[in-house]
């Protein structure tokens, strides 16, 4: 079994590789036609066009663009992804000391859109014929009208405003000491035992998470609602009321794993989107993640920073998404014993 | 009767919310460790007294008057509680599609383990041990294994021994068996059929069986009760049911059933459909007299007792004593010996098809579907193609319309290339029919419009008013009324829309018609008005038909000839009198035997089966 899901979940990666390598090709391409030059960029604004033309000579940037491509391209396999004209610092260092806490972030909003969707799904299931499912029907409706960072704001409004319960920007409290060890704040303040970061850094993070967590959630609650229904329809539920199991069995001991199928394929498709909010989420509560670097980025038309953050959104998506087949075809027998 | 009943119904009433009845005071009784069968075609409410029994009425259905005694307890004053209780312990259900009855995503081990943990084995070890008991009670080979597997990758009869053993596991005093064979192949079905007659000896379990065959009632049932129109029309004791039945509609039902023996006749016609619930309540007298060759004007008004004719045996007749005077259409002159044209519209030489599979390490496995098969249909000629699933049927009729491609051999079907003709030449010459005359239909279009629906790919340049004239054409030969073009198919019953795929398939002059499995959804009667309709448009059109059946009865009834597969192969052809009276095959006289009933003769066949079915 084991054994199976690594072999599944393996190939599934391996298939990445060649989209990702296109996906690299696509961005690479678009960055260089866009009407920046990167050779000025990085040089002071005093910069004769004699220093210009050098720099844009060390930088390759007179080549074709398929020799500039194997020229990045063989760099970012070293490791290397070009410097930081904002920064002056290498790119790689720069992204991933901010890839942490938006992965954290994304983490927490997927674990927390998850929860909200099963068990309202189940709930708006249970309340099926009642009055109740159309309240849970008008209001996953309302709420996936709304936006993420329009909920985001709405969020601060209430939260942060009116009832000053969560801080609304940042990752932690000023003053606190971070124990830098993985970046991921959560995490690290558990290891080292400061229970004070801990609770700190989750109550800013509960707003940002609540906004992106709760977003999702209705698409979940809504595709698990209707995936129960039709699997109630089977004739194996059927069959197992006839053997005298109670509601609750049937439910959770027959019919969710069932349901749940869709549901996995949903967060697998809709995780892109997920992570791509993260960038106006972050920016609204100052979030000091990946979203917030690429807009600075883009503000200065950083390329080496652009670039490596789109890979870095394209690379989690793909993985994203495969992890997500490979669990739809792990549970589904049929597909797994062949 | 000393003993006390173990099922009691008494003057059970089923409405709708508007009152009308779904079932009409049915009164029914089974002693314990009897077989009762309860007999009726879709509509008449058979499936009810199960879903009664259970408390898992549909929505919108309700008891509206009456009991349910079981085993002394008044089930109907319960509340739903108690009642599911009874469920899986003292009630056990066997399902009609045993492929559908458990969870695809769960083992088979984890489901039996959790019904046995529901009727109180304790230990995961004791489950284990006790489920390989039941397993191998109802002769499933490798219990252990099994347990580990999912329900893809047993057969439909592994399946159903599978739901039977967990049905009979907590040794309940009453077994429902909902149809529990008709998804079934049919050597098999016989097979379930004694298991489910020996379990209940073992058991001493009282059996309600609910079916729309009678052979199989009489084969196995103690006593029976015909259902027709939500009322019991005659019950009593299987044998006397069967050979001698005192009520109009069972006399008609038996009539209607094709044989596999005996001299052929045309099968009985009962006019009109069963009556829906709306137009019951309608009815003042017998609900049977619209369709009834011996009502008479008591019938329309005065509703028939159900009263005893002789002991034990009860029918709701004014007349039961002239039941045996119905008797079915004599068969015409030219209704048998037909003559065939002299040329081929079909030929096969040393035809064969093989597929390559790719297991899941991409490793490529040969599979071969069909393996040498010669025969020819004639200008006329009705051949019947018999054989189990996995026989190669479907693989078949895929060559001979060209969605496959032939790996061996020849096939020469209507002188055409099926590689060069264009799709829709080749399409007018030869046609298809399917099982399902649902889903063959376009919901959305119309009647006329199906029907006429080939002209369309080759812009005929027909008026409207002559397609219009056309299509009441092919309904009229159909013996469809011309005013239904206007209809949807959602407003025809099931032997209206199979009509309407013949027409449509009729619209083109096909020299070829293929039918595949046409009756085998329909109810009795149903079945026996689309054989005498084939039967009837052989004399006015002269196409050849390529019927696939799983039923020997039916083939024989309307066929010249027969072939038998088995495992891609034809394992014998011929004239289907010579095939039926005298096979030569083993297999054949397998197929044969099964269908006659005749369970003996392969007393001795449980490895044979194994080996089917892993195939």
């Amino acid at each position: 079994m084991i054994k199976a899901v690594i072999r599944v979940i393996g190939r599934r990666l391996m298939a990445i590789v060649p989209v990702f390598a296109i996906v690299t090709i696509l961005v690479f391409g678009a960055l260089r036609i866009l009407p920046v030059d990167p050779a000025q960029m990085s040089l002071p604004p005093s910069a004769t066009i004699q220093q210009v033309e050098e720099k844009r000579e060390q930088m390759g940037l007179n080549k074709p663009i398929w020799e500039q491509y194997a020229i990045w391209f063989k760099r970012a396999v070293a490791g290397d992804l070009g410097e930081s004209a904002q920064y002056r610092m290498p790119t790689s260092s720069v992204v991933f000391e901010r890839l942490p806490a938006t992965i954290e972030l994304v983490i927490c909003s997927l674990i927390l859109a998850v929860f909200v969707g099963t068990v309202g799904g189940i709930l708006l299931f249970s309340a099926r014929g009642t009055p109740f499912e159309s309240v849970g029907m008008t209001l996953t409706s309302a709420v996936m009208a709304l936006p993420d960072f329009l909920l985001a704001l709405l969020f601060i409004l209430l939260f942060g405003v009116l009832l000053p319960i969560f801080p609304v920007n940042g990752r932690l409290d000023p003053g606190l000491q971070v124990p830098a060890q993985t970046g991921f704040l959560l995490l690290d303040s558990l290891l080292t035992g400061d229970i004070g970061i801990f609770a700190s850094a989750l109550r800013h993070i509960a707003l940002p998470v609540m906004a992106l967590g709760l977003a999702f959630s209705p698409t979940i609650v809504r595709v698990l609602h209707s995936s129960l229904i039709n699997t109630y329809q089977q004739s194996y539920i059927r069959q197992a009321r006839l053997r005298g199991l109670s509601d609750r069995e049937i439910l959770f001991g027959q019919a969710l794993k069932n349901a749940i199928l869709p549901v996995v394929i949903l967060v697998g498709t809709q995780f892109g989107s997920l992570f791509g909010g993260t960038l106006l989420v972050e920016m609204i509560f100052s979030f000091p993640g990946l979203g917030n670097l690429m807009v600075k980025a883009m503000q200065t038309a950083d390329l080496s920073v652009i670039m490596a953050i789109a890979l870095i959104y394209c690379a989690t998506t793909l993985i994203f998404n495969s992890l997500a087949d490979a669990a739809a075809y792990l549970l589904n027998p049929k597909l797994r014993t062949g | 009767m000393t003993e006390r009943n173990i099922l009691h119904i008494r003057d059970l009433d089923i409405s709708l919310g508007t009152g009308d009845k779904i079932l009409n005071g049915v009164d029914l009784a089974i002693a314990p460790g009897k077989i009762l069968g309860v007999i009726g075609e879709s509509g008449a409410g058979k499936s009810m007294i199960g879903s009664a029994i259970a408390d898992t009425l549909p929505v919108g259905l309700a008891i509206s008057r009456g009991s349910i005694e079981f085993d002394g307890l008044t089930l109907t004053d319960m509340t739903a509680k108690t009642r599911r209780d009874l469920l899986g312990r003292d009630i056990g259900f066997i399902p009609q599609e045993p492929m559908t009855a458990l969870n695809p995503t769960l083992t088979i081990g984890q489901q039996v383990g959790r019904h046995l943990a529901r009727i109180g084995i304790g230990s995961a070890r004791k489950r284990e041990q006790r489920a390989i008991e039941l397993f191998t009670e109802v002769g499933l080979n490798r219990p252990g294994e099994l347990l580990k597997n999912y329900t893809h990758q047993l057969s439909g009869g592994m399946l159903q021994r599978v739901l039977i053993a967990m049905a009979f596991a907590s040794n309940p005093r009453l077994v429902i068996a909902d149809e529990p064979t008709t998804a079934l192949d049919v050597t098999v079905q016989l097979k379930v059929i004694d298991l489910i007659a020996k379990m209940r000896e073992a058991h001493n379990t009282s059996v309600l069986f609910i079916t729309h065959d009678l052979q199989l009632a009489a084969e196995v049932c103690d006593d029976v009760a015909v259902l027709y129109a939500g009322q019991i029309v005659e019950r009593g004791e299987a044998r006397s049911i069967i050979n001698e039945p005192r009520h109009p509609y069972s006399r008609c039902l038996n009539l209607a059933t094709p044989n596999l023996a005996g001299p052929k006749t045309r099968l009985m016609i009962l006019p009109k459909a069963m009556p829906s619930p709306l137009e019951r309540t309608a009815m003042a007298g017998c609900k049977f007299t619209p369709r009834c060759p011996i009502a008479g004007d008591l019938c329309i008004g005065t509703p028939p007792p159900l009263s005893e004719i002789s002991a034990g045996h009860r029918s709701a007749c004014h007349w039961p004593e002239r039941t045996e005077t119905i008797t079915p259409p004599p068969l015409k002159a030219d209704d048998e010996n037909t003559v065939l044209g002299a040329d081929l519209v079909m030929k096969a030489t040393g035809l064969g098809k093989a597929y390559r599979q790719h297991d899941w390490l991409g490793r490529v496995r040969r599979v071969e579907a069909l393996r040498g098969l010669d025969f020819e249909v004639r200008e006329r000629e009705f051949v019947g193609i018999v054989g189990e699933s996995g026989s190669g049927k479907s693989t078949l009729t895929k060559l001979i319309v060209g969605l496959e491609d032939i790996t061996a051999g020849v096939l020469d079907v209507v002188g055409m290339d099926r590689a060069t003709t264009p799709r829709e030449r080749f399409f007018d010459r030869v046609q298809l029919v399917f099982q399902d005359p649902q889903s063959a239909l376009n919901p959305r279009r119309r009647i006329g419009s199906l029907v006429t629906q080939s002209l369309e790919c080759r812009g005929s340049g027909l008026s409207a008013s002559a397609r219009k004239q056309l299509a009441k054409d092919l309904l009229a030969k159909v013996m469809l009324p011309p005013d239904m073009i206007d209809r949807f198919p959602d407003q025809l019953s099931g032997g209206q829309k199979q009509r309407v795929n013949i027409a449509r398939a009729l619209c083109s002059n096909p020299r070829l018609l293929i039918a595949d499995e046409i009756v085998s959804g329909l109810d009795v009667s149903v079945q026996a008005q689309i054989l005498e309709l084939l039967r009837e448009l052989r004399k006015q059109a002269s196409f050849s038909l390529l019927l696939i059946s799983h039923d020997l009865a039916v083939v024989r009834h309307i066929c010249d000839r027969t072939l038998v597969m088995y495992r891609g192969e034809i394992v014998e052809q011929g004239p289907v009198e010579d095939i039926f009276t005298n096979p030569q095959h083993a297999y054949t006289k397998k197929l044969v035997a099964a269908a006659r009933g005749n369970s003996g003769l392969y007393a001795d066949a449980t490895e044979q089966e194994a080996e089917n079915e892993a195939f």
